[in-house]
């Protein structure tokens, strides 16, 4: 049971964090960074990642052909790994997007919850 | 400014990876610490606090380098195992392909039982017959069509589904046709006997015909797109 729980507990936020990095990806290009602020910024701050949550994530993303990272020069001379929706990854946030949807509309009948 | 990947490098070594890769991980994560640092600069942060700040956000160094290693390995398991064109091989060739097998091998145990039509039974060469299963022969276009039928429903191109549908025939081909020219050898050393006779019916009688009637069999759908193989069009 407690096993469960924890499963459940991850695989959850795994969803979200998916959801919340392909969702700013979908909008264009962005490295790790860029994309940390930009979910940080457009949840007002609710949902925030470190480097631990981030790039993990990331690379697990990239494998399963979702994302495509590249290093390019960023403003200043420097390098950044941008990351790209890869088709795959396009595909699988339009499931993405509806499962999240229903799970919001789940709760809600069963408890009241509401999302924005 | 603080040398991040200095910073980082001992943190996470040993990842475990291959240097390239472990240097990208490690430049990479170097960038974010160095970006988020000059934010809480620019939100007037001193250099030694921001630098402090910045290099806590990781918080947990050793499950950043046993996530990073897990993400890692998963990758490995998947190069190994499926990746996106294996996993498409799969579905348009190998399972395809293994029912027209297990098809073609269950009707031919069928045929063999002895409620089933005699097989005609040639004899070559004295001593050495030739059973050829001409029921099995009429079943296999259908045979083929499931296998093509499946191929194309799961995407696959017309190769994928011309060697779904010839999986019974290749079979034949691949392993007993693999010894036939060692026997063949063998024999013409020993007995000064090549057997071409026995070795031509062999090959016409369980490849070629089978492969004849499979194919034939799978010809309806060779043509016509699936979703998958049809091209997409662009969307924005």
């Amino acid at each position: 049971m407690e096993d469960e729980r924890i499963n459940i507990g991850t695989q959850v936020k795994r969803g979200s964090a998916e959801l919340a990095i392909l969702s700013v990806l979908a909008d264009g290009p962005l490295h790790g960074y860029q994309i940390a602020k930009s979910i940080e910024r457009q949840t007002q701050g609710l949902l925030r990642f470190n480097l631990a949550s981030l790039y993990p994530l990331l690379y697990r993303m990239e494998q399963r052909g979702w994302v495509k990272g590249t290093w390019e020069g960023a403003p200043g001379g420097r390098r950044r790994r941008y990351y790209r929706l890869a088709p795959a990854g396009r595909r699988r946030l339009v499931p993405l997007r509806e499962e999240w949807a229903q799970l919001f509309q789940a709760l809600n009948r069963l408890a009241g919850v509401t999302h924005a | 400014m603080p040398d991040w990947q200095e910073m980082i490098r001992p943190k996470l070594a040993p990842l475990g990876l291959d240097a390239k890769r472990e240097e990208e991980i490690i430049a990479e994560l170097a960038a974010h610490l160095e970006d988020f640092h000059e934010d809480l600069v620019r939100q007037g942060k001193s250099q030694s606090e921001a630098a402090e700040l910045a290099f806590s956000a990781a918080a947990d160094w050793d499950a950043l380098r046993r996530e990073i290693q897990a993400a890692a390995n998963e990758e490995v398991i998947m190069n190994y195992r499926l990746g996106p064109a294996g996993k498409r091989r799969l579905k348009t060739f190998w399972l395809p392909g293994a029912c027209t097998g297990a098809l073609s091998g269950i009707l031919l145990r069928l045929l063999q039982m002895p409620s089933a039509p005699s097989p005609h039974i040639f004899w070559p060469t004295p001593g050495m017959p030739f059973v050829f299963y001409w029921h099995w022969l009429l079943c296999l276009p259908l045979v083929g069509g499931i296998g093509a039928y499946w191929s194309r429903h799961a995407g696959g191109k017309l190769r994928a589904r011309a060697l779904a549908a010839s999986s019974p025939a290749l079979a034949w081909l691949c392993f007993p046709g693999i010894f036939l020219p060692f026997v063949l050898v063998f024999q013409w050393i020993v007995h000064h006997n090549a057997l071409l006779v026995p070795a031509a019916l062999f090959l016409l009688g369980w490849v070629i015909l089978p492969e004849a009637a499979l194919l034939l069999g799978a010809l309806p759908f060779f043509r016509g797109h699936t979703a998958e193989s049809r091209p997409v069009a662009a969307t924005h």
